[in-house]
């Protein structure tokens, strides 16, 4: 197996093992305000997805590049009663 | 874990903190994301008038992308829109910022590091190096780089393609009302980090400039606007695929399980040897686009199944075991 560089790297300094530490910290609380702030984003959301739905069954739904199709109301999809999420 | 889901995170309120760690000291930092295994990270650098560096190396790879101001490396003079991917244990010479600069920086695979040195490491693949203004130096081209392919009105840059993973490094831009009525992902992670404008998704709301995602593969994104059009700086880590589908309420499990469904039906052979060996869904995955695809007379074919009509006379084929 060939060799790489990264392999060869020194083992994490302690001041290397502080950073990350300090910034993983921050990190998760930057993800739970991204959370947060989505959450409460939800009734605006709520809206854009009843529109697309509408927007696919009159002017299309892009396929391909500009290829469009309009979807039958037969073939929407119906929203489950499980909680939505949009981060992951 | 990787890197978690960060869409999306406006940095440009968010204050600069000061870069204590050798080779980045007179600089200052925002995380935009950090991988909390490997210490990967996308930072925003600003560079501080007289910041000065010795030449060195990173034991990692490396992405920078000048935002604004000038950055001299070596001989080389680096102003706003200039691209430069540094491999691994290759140096770069002696760097001076004479009145600021900001920069994406990115490490591709550990924490941020820098060693002093005037040589490249004996296993640097240095033939990968690349440094060149995006601005100026590279042209347009139109955003249908892959199929299934976004809509007119998105040109892309590409800045650096990796061969082996396919994963790349781009600019792109969205022209005033760019719309796109469709939900997409993929197989790989995106990022992305607005150096101006404004776009739209319909999960997330607006990207304005300073905007960033990191994105994780599976996960639903569109449909998309740009009101007046916007310019980005993006990377995959992997092959991009565009995966289009209608359905707002999927989950990336289920979009995950249609990617392989894609597989099942496009390259059969694959899919057998990788993910089915007779015993993990033998007939293809779910589908939530295509519930009944499974039927599908060519699908069928692939996967040497006989037509619906002789499934109901003959026995159905004992699948052999390959070793």
């Amino acid at each position: 197996m060939a060799q790489r560089v990264q392999d060869k790297k020194p083992k994490r300094n302690k001041a290397a093992r502080a950073w990350l530490e300090e910034n993983i910290a921050e990190q998760k609380k930057r993800y739970q305000a991204i959370v947060d702030e989505q959450e409460a984003l939800w009734p605006k959301r709520r809206k854009w997805y009843r529109e697309f739905l509408k927007i696919i069954q009159t002017r299309g739904f892009n396929v391909d590049g500009d290829l469009l199709r309009k979807i039958p109301k037969a073939e929407l999809p119906k929203e489950p009663k499980r909680k939505h999420r949009v981060v992951w | 874990m990787a890197r978690p889901h960060i869409e999306p995170y406006v940095e440009l309120d968010a204050p600069y903190k000061k870069f204590d760690i050798a080779g980045f000291k007179g600089s200052h930092y925002k995380v935009l994301s950090l991988d909390v295994d490997s210490g990967a990270c996308t930072l925003k650098v600003r560079f501080d008038g007289g910041y000065k560096r010795k030449p060195g190396l990173s034991y990692s790879d490396m992405e920078i992308f000048v935002l604004n101001g000038i950055i001299k490396v070596g001989k080389e003079t680096w102003r706003e829109g200039h691209y430069a991917f540094i491999p691994a244990g290759m140096h770069i010479g002696a760097i001076s910022v004479g009145r600021g600069a900001e920069a994406l920086v990115m490490f591709n695979d550990s924490e941020p590091s820098y060693y002093e040195s005037d040589r490249n490491h004996q296993l640097a693949l240095t033939d990968a190096f690349k440094s060149f203004n995006s601005y100026v130096d590279a042209p347009w081209g139109p955003g249908n780089l892959v199929s299934p392919s976004v809509a007119t009105g998105v040109g892309i840059k590409v800045l650096h393609y990796d061969v082996l993973t396919q994963a790349i490094t781009f600019l792109y831009y969205m022209s005033p009302e760019f719309m796109q009525n469709n939900i997409s992902y993929h197989d790989c992670a995106e990022e992305s980090y607005h150096i101006w404008g404004t776009s739209w998704m319909m999960q997330f709301g607006d990207l304005p400039t300073g905007g960033y995602f990191w994105r994780p593969p599976y996960i639903d994104h569109g449909a998309f606007r740009s009101k007046l059009g916007c310019i980005a700086f993006g990377r995959t880590d992997s092959k991009l695929h565009n995966y289009f589908h209608f359905n707002p309420w999927s989950t990336p499990d289920e979009n995950k399980l249609r990617a392989a469904a894609h597989l099942y039906r496009q390259r059969p052979q694959l899919y057998d040897w990788v993910a089915s060996e007779g015993h993990n869904h033998p007939h293809g995955p779910p589908d939530h686009e295509h519930p009944h695809y499974h039927d599908d007379a060519q699908v069928r074919h692939l996967h040497g199944r006989a037509p619906a009509a002789e499934r109901h006379q003959a026995p159905p084929r004992k699948r052999k075991r390959r070793r």
